[in-house]
C-alpha cells in the first residue's frame, strides 16, 4: 500500500516535471541554439580568428586570436557596432567566394603565407579590379564593388587594434594581453595618499 | 449569466493549477537538473557557466553558492523575472554582475565550507567593515575623504563615497548614509579570490610509482585574483604587475611572487614608487626580495610563528631573531623588520651610511 502511494506520488511528479519543463524551456534547448557567438555563425567565427591572428599574429606574446579579438567584434557587431553587421556577412563571405576561385580552397586552409597574400591583394584593392563571380546566375558581376575588399580589410584591421588595445571589458585584450606587451603596468600601483607619512 | 461566471472561474482555476504546476515543476528542475540543462541553456549566463566548468568548484551545483531563486528573496526573483522578461524581448544581456548585496550573500557560502580560512579573516585586518574604514577619525580628519577610497576597500559597492559618507570634509563628526552598512566587511572573500575562474580538482598522486610523487607536482597557478573596482573585473594574481619600486633611482629587486602582486595594490607606495612611502611595506634589508607570504599567514596575516621557518639556521648575529631590537619584538623599534638591514644595528662598522649618523 505505502508502495503503491508512492509511486503514485512519483508519477505525478514525474509528469509535472514534463508539463513543467515543456512549458518553460522550449528556446532553451541547446540543440536548437545556431550558434554561441551573437552575430557570428560558427563557420564565421573561425574565419575570423584567422584573419585577425594573420593582423596580429602570436610571437612571444599572444596574438589577435587568443586575445579574443573575434569575441570583441562580434560584441560590438550587436552593440555599439550593428550598422557593420551587413559589411561583415558580405564581407567574410566575398572572401571566402574569391578564395575558392583563386585557391579552391576556403581561407582558413591557405599556408600562412597564402593568406598573407591574400590579405595584401585586399588591402590594395587587387581584388575588387580582377574578381568576377562565378556563379552562374551572377555571372559576370563583381564579388567586390567599389573597393569594397579595401574598405573591408581596414575596416577588420581597425577593429582588430581596437580589440586587441581596448580594455578586455569590450571582448578582446584577455588578460591585459596588450598592457603588458607595451609594457604599461595594470592595474596602476599607486597607494592612498599619507599626508602625514 | 451565472454559468459563464462559472465557465470563468473554472477557467481561471485550471489556468491557475496548470501555471503552479508548472512553476512548482519548473522550480524542481531548476533546482535539481545539471546546470547545462537549466542555468546554461539561459545565454545570460553561458559564460559564466563555461568558465565555471574549468574551475576547482566545477561538481558543485549553481545554488550552493548562488541559492535557489526563493532563498535569496524576493530581490533575487525579481532578477530572475526580469532575465525571463529579456530572454522572450530577445534582448542581449551582457556581463551580468552580481550586486553587493549578492556578493555578500554568496560569500555567507563560502563560509558554509571554508570556515577556517574565514576564521583566519575574521581574526585579521581584512575583515575591517565600512565602519572601521570611513568613520575612523584620526584617518578622515588627516586625509581628505574621496573617491579613491572605495578601490582597496568597500570594492564593490555601487555608488561613491559620498554615498557612503557624511560630510565629505576633515571636520566631521562623520556618519554611514546607511546605517546598515556598519557592520558589512569593506574587504570580502572575493577581493582577492573569483570562482569561476580557471582552477583544477584536487587529484591523489599515482601511488604505483611512489618515488616519483615529486615529480608528478606540476606549477599550479595562484589562487588569487584582485578584483578590480574600474574595470569590474577580477585579474589572477599572475596577471597582474610585479611592483617596480626605487629608492631614489636605485631599483630594489622584488620578489617574483604572484600572490605578492595582489597585496601590493593595495599595500602601495606613492605614485613615484618610492620605497617606504604611503603603505608600502616591501621588504628590503636584510629580508629584501621575500614575498609577504613568506611571513605573513593567508587570511589571519599572522607573521608571528613564521621567524622559525628560516631562523635561526641562517642567523648571522649568533642570537635569537625574535628578541632582537626589531618591530617584531617591539612595536615601538626603530628598526622596521620590513626594511631593517645589517647598518642600521652594525653602525660603527664600515658601513658609509652608519657612519654618517
Ligand atoms: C563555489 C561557489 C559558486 C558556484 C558553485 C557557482 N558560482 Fe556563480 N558566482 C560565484 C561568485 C563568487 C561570483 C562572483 C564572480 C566570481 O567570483 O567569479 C559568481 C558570479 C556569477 C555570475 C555573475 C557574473 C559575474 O562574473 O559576476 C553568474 C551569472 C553566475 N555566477 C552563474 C553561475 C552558474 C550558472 C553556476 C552553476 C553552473 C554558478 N554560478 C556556480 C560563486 C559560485
Ligand atoms: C559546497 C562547498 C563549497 C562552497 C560553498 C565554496 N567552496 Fe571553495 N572549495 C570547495 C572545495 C571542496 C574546494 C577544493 C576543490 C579541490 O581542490 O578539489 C574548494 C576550493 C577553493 C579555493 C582554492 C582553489 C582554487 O582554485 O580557487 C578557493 C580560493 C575557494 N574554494 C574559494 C571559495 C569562495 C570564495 C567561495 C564562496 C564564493 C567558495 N569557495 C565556496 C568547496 C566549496
Ligand atoms: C591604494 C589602496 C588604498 C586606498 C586608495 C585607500 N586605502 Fe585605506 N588602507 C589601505 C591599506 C593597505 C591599509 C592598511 C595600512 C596598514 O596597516 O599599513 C589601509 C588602512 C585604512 C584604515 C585603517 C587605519 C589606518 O589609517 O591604517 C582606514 C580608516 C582607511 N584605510 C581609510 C581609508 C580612506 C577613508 C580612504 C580614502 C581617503 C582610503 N583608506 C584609501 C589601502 C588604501
Ligand atoms: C586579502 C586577500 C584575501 C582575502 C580577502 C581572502 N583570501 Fe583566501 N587566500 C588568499 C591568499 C593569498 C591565499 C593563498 C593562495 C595560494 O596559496 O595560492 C588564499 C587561499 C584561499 C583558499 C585556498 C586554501 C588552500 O589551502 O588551497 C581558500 C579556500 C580561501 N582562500 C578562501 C577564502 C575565503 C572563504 C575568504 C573570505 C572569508 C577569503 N579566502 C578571503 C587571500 C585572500
Ligand atoms: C583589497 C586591498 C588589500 C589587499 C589585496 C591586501 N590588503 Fe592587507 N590590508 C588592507 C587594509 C585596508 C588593511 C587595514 C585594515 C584596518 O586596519 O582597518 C590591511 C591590513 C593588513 C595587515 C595588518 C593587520 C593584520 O591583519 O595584521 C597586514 C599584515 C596585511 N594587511 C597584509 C596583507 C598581505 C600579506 C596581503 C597579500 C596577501 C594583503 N594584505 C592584501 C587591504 C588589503
Ligand atoms: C620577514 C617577514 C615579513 C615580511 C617578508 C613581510 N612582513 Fe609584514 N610584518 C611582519 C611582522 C613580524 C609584522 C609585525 C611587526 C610589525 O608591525 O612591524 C608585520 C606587520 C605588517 C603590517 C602591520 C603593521 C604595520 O607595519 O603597519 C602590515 C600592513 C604588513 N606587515 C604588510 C606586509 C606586506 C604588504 C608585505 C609584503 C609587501 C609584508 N608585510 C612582508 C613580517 C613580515
Ligand atoms: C623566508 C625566510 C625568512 C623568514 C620567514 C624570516 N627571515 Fe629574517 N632573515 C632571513 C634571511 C635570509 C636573513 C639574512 C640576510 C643576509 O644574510 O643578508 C635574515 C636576517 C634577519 C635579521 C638580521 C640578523 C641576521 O641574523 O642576519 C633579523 C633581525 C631577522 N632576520 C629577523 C626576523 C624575524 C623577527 C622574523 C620573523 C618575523 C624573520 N626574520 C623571518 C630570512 C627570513
Ligand atoms: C636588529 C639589529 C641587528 C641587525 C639587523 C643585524 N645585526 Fe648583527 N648583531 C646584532 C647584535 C645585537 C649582535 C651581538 C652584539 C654585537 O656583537 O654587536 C650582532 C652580532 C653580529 C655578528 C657577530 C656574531 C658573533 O659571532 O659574535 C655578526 C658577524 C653580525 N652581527 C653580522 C650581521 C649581518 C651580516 C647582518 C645583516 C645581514 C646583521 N648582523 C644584522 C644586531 C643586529
Amino acid at each position: 500500500m505505502e508502495r503503491n502511494k508512492l509511486s503514485r506520488r512519483h508519477f505525478i511528479q514525474m509528469s509535472a516535471f514534463g508539463v513543467g519543463s515543456l512549458l518553460l524551456f522550449p528556446q532553451c534547448s541547446p540543440q536548437l541554439r545556431k550558434s554561441s557567438w551573437r552575430f557570428f555563425s560558427v563557420e564565421e567565427a573561425f574565419l575570423m580568428d584567422t584573419i585577425v591572428e594573420q593582423i596580429i599574429p602570436t610571437d612571444e606574446w599572444m596574438g589577435a586570436r587568443d586575445a579574443g579579438v573575434t569575441n570583441f567584434i562580434d560584441k560590438q557587431l550587436v552593440g555599439p557596432y550593428v550598422r557593420f553587421q551587413e559589411k561583415y556577412r558580405n564581407g567574410l563571405s566575398a572572401i571566402q567566394s574569391s578564395c575558392h576561385i583563386l585557391f579552391r580552397k576556403p581561407f582558413e586552409e591557405l599556408s600562412w603565407d597564402e593568406q598573407t597574400g591574400f590579405l595584401k591583394m585586399m588591402e590594395t584593392g587587387k581584388l575588387s579590379q580582377t574578381l568576377e563571380s562565378r556563379d552562374p546566375s551572377q555571372k559576370g558581376e563583381k564579388i567586390w564593388e567599389n573597393n569594397f575588399d579595401r574598405s573591408f580589410f581596414n575596416l577588420v584591421c581597425d577593429h582588430t587594434m581596437q580589440g586587441f588595445y581596448g580594455s578586455p571589458r569590450h571582448g578582446g585584450n584577455k588578460d591585459y594581453v596588450s598592457y603588458r606587451m607595451i609594457g604599461l603596468d595594470y592595474p596602476f600601483t599607486i597607494g592612498q595618499n599619507r599626508y602625514k607619512s | 449569466m451565472k454559468k459563464i461566471l462559472f465557465t470563468t472561474l473554472l477557467v481561471l482555476a485550471i489556468l491557475f493549477i496548470v501555471g503552479a504546476l508548472s512553476f512548482g515543476s519548473f522550480y524542481a528542475y531548476w533546482n535539481t537538473a545539471s546546470p547545462d540543462r537549466t542555468c546554461a541553456s539561459c545565454h545570460e549566463i553561458s559564460s559564466s557557466v563555461k568558465s565555471f566548468s574549468g574551475s576547482s568548484h566545477q561538481k558543485m551545483h549553481c545554488k550552493e553558492c548562488h541559492g535557489t531563486a526563493l532563498s535569496n528573496g524576493l530581490h533575487s526573483l525579481k532578477e530572475k523575472g526580469m532575465m525571463v522578461v529579456n530572454h522572450i524581448r530577445e534582448e542581449r544581456v551582457e556581463d551580468i554582475r552580481m550586486n553587493e548585496s549578492q556578493v555578500l550573500n554568496v560569500m555567507e557560502n563560502c563560509v558554509r565550507c571554508h570556515a577556517s580560512e574565514y576564521a583566519n579573516w575574521k581574526s585579521g585586518g581584512h575583515s575591517a567593515t565600512y565602519k572601521d574604514i570611513f568613520l575612523d577619525v584620526t584617518h578622515n580628519q588627516t586625509e581628505q575623504l574621496n573617491f579613491d577610497c572605495l578601490r582597496c576597500h568597500g570594492m564593490f559597492f555601487e555608488g561613491t563615497t559620498a554615498d557612503v559618507v557624511e560630510p565629505i570634509n576633515t571636520q566631521g563628526p562623520w556618519k554611514l548614509k546607511d546605517p546598515k552598512k556598519a557592520g558589512q566587511p569593506a574587504i570580502p572573500c572575493l577581493a582577492c579570490h573569483q570562482v569561476h575562474a580557471d582552477g583544477a580538482i584536487a587529484q591523489a598522486p599515482d601511488y604505483s610509482k611512489p618515488a616519483s610523487i615529486f615529480y608528478q607536482r606540476t606549477d599550479s597557478v595562484s589562487k588569487v585574483s584582485f578584483y578590480d573596482r574600474h574595470e569590474k573585473e577580477h585579474i589572477r594574481s599572475e596577471m597582474l604587475p610585479k611592483l617596480k619600486l626605487f629608492e631614489g633611482e636605485y631599483q630594489v629587486p622584488v620578489s617574483e611572487d604572484p600572490l605578492m602582486r595582489n597585496c601590493t595594490q593595495c599595500h602601495a607606495p606613492n605614485g613615484w614608487h618610492q620605497a617606504g612611502t604611503s603603505d608600502d611595506r616591501t621588504p628590503r634589508g636584510v629580508h629584501q626580495g621575500l614575498s609577504c607570504t613568506s611571513c605573513h599567514e593567508p587570511h589571519s596575516n599572522n607573521a608571528r610563528n613564521s621567524c622559525v621557518k628560516c631562523h635561526p639556521a641562517i642567523s648571522n648575529c649568533k642570537l635569537d631573531v625574535t628578541t632582537m631590537n626589531t618591530t617584531y619584538a617591539n612595536p615601538k623599534s626603530p628598526n622596521n623588520i620590513h626594511w631593517v638591514s645589517c647598518k642600521d644595528c652594525h653602525k660603527n662598522q664600515k658601513s658609509k651610511i652608519g657612519n654618517e649618523k
